[in-house]
């Protein structure tokens, strides 16, 4: 293996990367001073010294605590040695959104497949590239940390083999992930030949079923009383899976700690065995399926008949029409869209399992709140993820929009169309949840669905006005469709709208957590219908800020 | 009544401090099938974006059939059919649905889009992909259906970039062939291309645009006159008028 190519390929990968996070901050045709690279991991690891230092310093102001030292004394190495498998899991996780989120179309690491690079460098490349970043910040955060701590509880040698440890689990979990990649690659080719026309249907869906899975397995983990369990309990849990090879890494630690010397050689040795056999067997299936091509999906046959314009009976231009069902076929077909109508559903699992996890005693603030939780929160949060990326999506295909003789105001009202449409849409059903599951009055169901209407207005303007103005329309490695400091801007405009709105009703939230002492000034539908003033105001402000926005974006033309 | 299908009138365009056009005065008449040429960069890209209202002139301006294109951008992209040379086609649709997409946008009448759409497809040996995703479609499918979607909505002026680019035999003589045809219906056509053969044997005039000037403009004949090269063919005459007639040297030189 040829390192030099490998350290070429990773060099690539990060900069095609990074390229994405703005062209204005990195200048590729200057020679770039090396220390930059490195400037993040230096920052984390000071930042991951101070923390040390700081919990040191607590460490030992709590000496004439002697139980809470003891407590720290007999914990703290169980977490070093649980901390291998912790990585392991959340690096697993973050590469794995990583991979869906790339662009099935475009993907940039195919250029090195004609060059004279091997399987074996290109894998190994592929496996350390998605390492960096955020994965290698957070081991180099957490590592300066406990090295520097366990000076303090004299725990030094373990938190070293810790570090170490968790190098190799980071590897493990990355090699795993490219092996589910090009397993995914190929399984779906296959199930896209053998469901025919269904196919686009059936990676809907199918993803969809995918991330609701992972998420309820992830929020009963990480949950309520589940998360403290988590962490307690992943030391001796991996002495109950000591089978599965992902916990080998952990249980060398544990052994070793325990002077149980032979048991840990093994281990080490079975860890180092199983992760050049992951590297293997990655390289083995790179080599059979890595330059594999999907059967083309075919969505129909027989002679064409044009659709007639159902959009259109609601009043919709052909010009509009055809912008909704063009969108539509983009967030239901393109697996990096499809996510805006799973983050719905996230948002209603994770309040359905904290009240699953919660004492029995939670009284009607706290269903209220979970029932707010349920029904605002995805409805908003589906408007500003729709508003953000409804132009960003457009990638370099937003040439079509600048050629073609759609005007500004064509452009936003079907744009807007969509995102209130399918807002509303869901609507319903998490009311319907929420109804189910926490049981809430006639009366706050109907005021929570009103406002949860006019926020999707307000929100749906904002966010469509800041995703024209901060669209990006890369695609390689993975679009990224809104630039990052848009987003805030954006998320920041909308939680200050999205509170406006809600202000009426500060009042009752106070006489509903205080009791009866403060006594709501305001009749509630009198609140309501401010309220609906505020949104309604707000919408049409940014409606008309969104059109301005895009009549420049229409005349500059930047691509 | 005025003639011209586009006018440029004295029109500049800037980036920075490349000037990417450079006072320009253009007039191609309605029926004319223009040949835009010139080396990479020389600025064929930008005018052809500034006759779509993409790019707007720093001075000057620009006419397309009659209307003012900085003022009314929609309405000329409603008379032009523009196809690009790595056409950006949405991938996630089908040949079919991108083109039904086009025709509605052109507020094409559904009976007409179907006729056409049936048509093109047969004509440039689509059938049976036309119901795949276009992410499938080779690049020379991909610049079938970008035709395609320029000629669908029956325009009065077609920007076609590269053209031919991709496509095979069959399939570029029916476009070059239904090119002449359309010429004859009055329809103007402005192609930028590198292949000068294509140039030469479709174009009724010819521009050679060279660092943002029109270099040279007329007839193959008076090309021809103008480089005193009488009875060379475009090739030649475009080497010794931008000035890159030292390939030969060139060539040696990277033998060695």
């Amino acid at each position: 293996m040829n390192w030099k190519t490998v350290r070429h390929l990773i060099g690539v990968d990060r900069k095609s990367s990074r390229l994405l996070r703005g062209r204005n901050i990195i200048r590729y045709n200057v020679k770039r001073n090396a220390f930059y690279n490195y400037l993040f991991y230096v920052i984390v690891t000071a930042a991951g010294l101070a923390i040390g230092f700081f919990a040191g310093y607590l460490y030992n102001l709590s000496s004439a605590d002697a139980t809470l030292q003891t407590l720290i004394n007999e914990y703290y190495p169980s977490f070093l040695i649980g901390l291998p498998t912790i990585v392991l899991v959340f690096i697993f996780i973050f590469t794995i959104l990583q991979q869906i989120q790339r662009s099935g179309v475009r993907f940039s690491r195919q250029v090195p497949y004609w060059l004279p690079i091997t399987w074996e460098e290109h894998t190994m490349a592929s496996i350390l590239a998605e390492l960096l970043g955020f994965p290698l910040l957070t081991i180099a955060l957490i590592s300066s940390a406990i090295i520097v701590f366990s000076l303090y509880v004299g725990q030094i040698l373990l938190a070293v083999g810790s570090v170490l440890a968790m190098l190799g689990a980071a590897f493990m979990a990355s090699a795993t992930t490219e092996i589910f990649r090009i397993l995914q690659v190929r399984f779906i080719g296959s199930v896209y030949k053998s469901t025919g026309r269904a196919a686009v249907w059936v990676r809907f869906i199918g993803s969809l079923i995918f991330f609701v899975v992972f998420y309820v397995i992830y929020f009963s983990i990480t949950t309520g009383t589940g998360s403290l369990f988590f962490l307690q309990s992943v030391a001796s849990a991996q002495n109950v899976i000591w089978f599965v090879p992902f916990v080998w890494l952990g249980l060398t630690l544990s052994s070793l700690t325990l002077s149980l010397w032979l048991q840990g050689v093994v281990f080490f040795v079975a860890s180092v065995l199983f992760i050049s056999s992951l590297y293997l067997l990655a390289t083995a299936l790179n080599k059979r399926y890595g330059l594999y091509e999907p059967p083309a999906i075919k969505i129909s046959t027989g002679t064409y008949v044009p659709k007639t314009g159902f959009i259109g009976k609601f009043g919709f231009s052909s010009i509009q029409s055809a912008l909704i069902r063009k969108d539509l076929k983009a967030f239901t077909r393109r697996r990096e869209l499809m996510f805006t109508f799973i983050m719905p559903i996230v948002f209603m699992i994770f309040p359905i399992m904290s009240s699953l996890n919660a004492s029995p005693s939670q009284g009607p603030p706290g269903t209220l709140f979970w029932f707010v939780y349920t029904t605002l929160f995805p409805a908003s949060v589906m408007a500003v993820s729709l508003g953000s990326f409804i132009t960003g999506e457009e990638g370099q295909s937003v040439w079509m929009i600048y050629i073609s003789p759609i005007s500004a105001e064509d452009f936003i009202k079907s744009k807007y169309a969509f995102i209130v449409f399918f807002t509303l849409a869901i609507l319903p059903i998490t009311t319907a949840v929420g109804v189910i599951v926490f049981h809430p009055s006639i009366r706050a169901t109907i005021v929570l669905f009103l406002e949860s209407v006019f926020t999707t207005f307000a929100i749906g303007a904002i966010s469509l006005s800041n995703g024209i103005k901060g669209a990006d329309f890369n695609e390689v490695p993975r679009p990224r469709m809104m630039r990052p400091l848009w987003g805030i801007v954006n998320f920041l405009m909308c939680t200050g709208v999205a509170c406006a709105i809600l202000l009426p009703f500060i009042p009752y939230a106070l006489s509903l957590f205080i009791g009866g002492s403060a006594n709501p000034f305001m009749d509630l539908y009198t609140a309501t219908a401010i309220s609906g003033v505020i949104a309604a105001i707000s919408s049409v402000v940014f409606y008309k800020v969104a059109l301005g926005n895009a009549k420049e974006l229409l005349t500059k033309a930047e691509l | 009544m005025n003639n011209a299908a586009v006018e440029l009138t004295n029109v500049i365009k800037r980036y920075g401090n490349i000037v990417a056009v450079n006072d320009m005065n253009l007039t191609i008449k309605q029926g004319e099938i223009f040949g835009l040429l010139g080396p990479n960069g020389s600025g064929k890209s930008t005018t052809m974006k500034m006759l779509l209202g993409l790019v707007q002139p720093d001075t000057g301006f620009i006419r397309v059939q009659g209307l003012d294109v900085q003022r009314d951008a929609v309405a000329v992209k409603r008379l032009v059919g523009y196809a690009a040379e790595s056409s950006h086609l949405y991938e996630f649709l089908t040949g079919i649905e991108f083109l039904d997409f086009i025709g509605d946008i052109y507020k094409m009448e559904a009976e007409e889009k179907k006729t056409r759409i049936n048509e093109y497809i047969k004509a440039l040996q689509l059938e049976g992909r036309e119901g795949d995703m276009i992410s499938s479609y080779s690049s020379g499918m991909k610049q079938k259906i970008a035709l395609i979607a320029a000629f669908l909505h029956k325009p009065k002026l077609l920007v076609l970039d590269e053209p031919l680019a991709g496509l095979d035999p069959r399939s570029a003589r029916i476009i070059k062939d239904f090119l002449q045809q359309l010429k004859l219906q009055g329809v103007t056509t402005i192609m930028s291309t590198h292949i000068l053969e294509i140039a030469q044997a479709v174009c009724d005039r010819i521009g050679i645009i060279y660092q943002g000037k029109i270099l040279a403009l007329g007839t193959m004949n008076e090309l021809q006159k103008m480089a005193m090269l009488p009875s060379s063919g475009l090739e030649d005459i475009f080497l010794k008028l931008t000035g890159t007639d030292d390939v030969k040297a060139m060539v040696e030189e990277l033998l060695k």
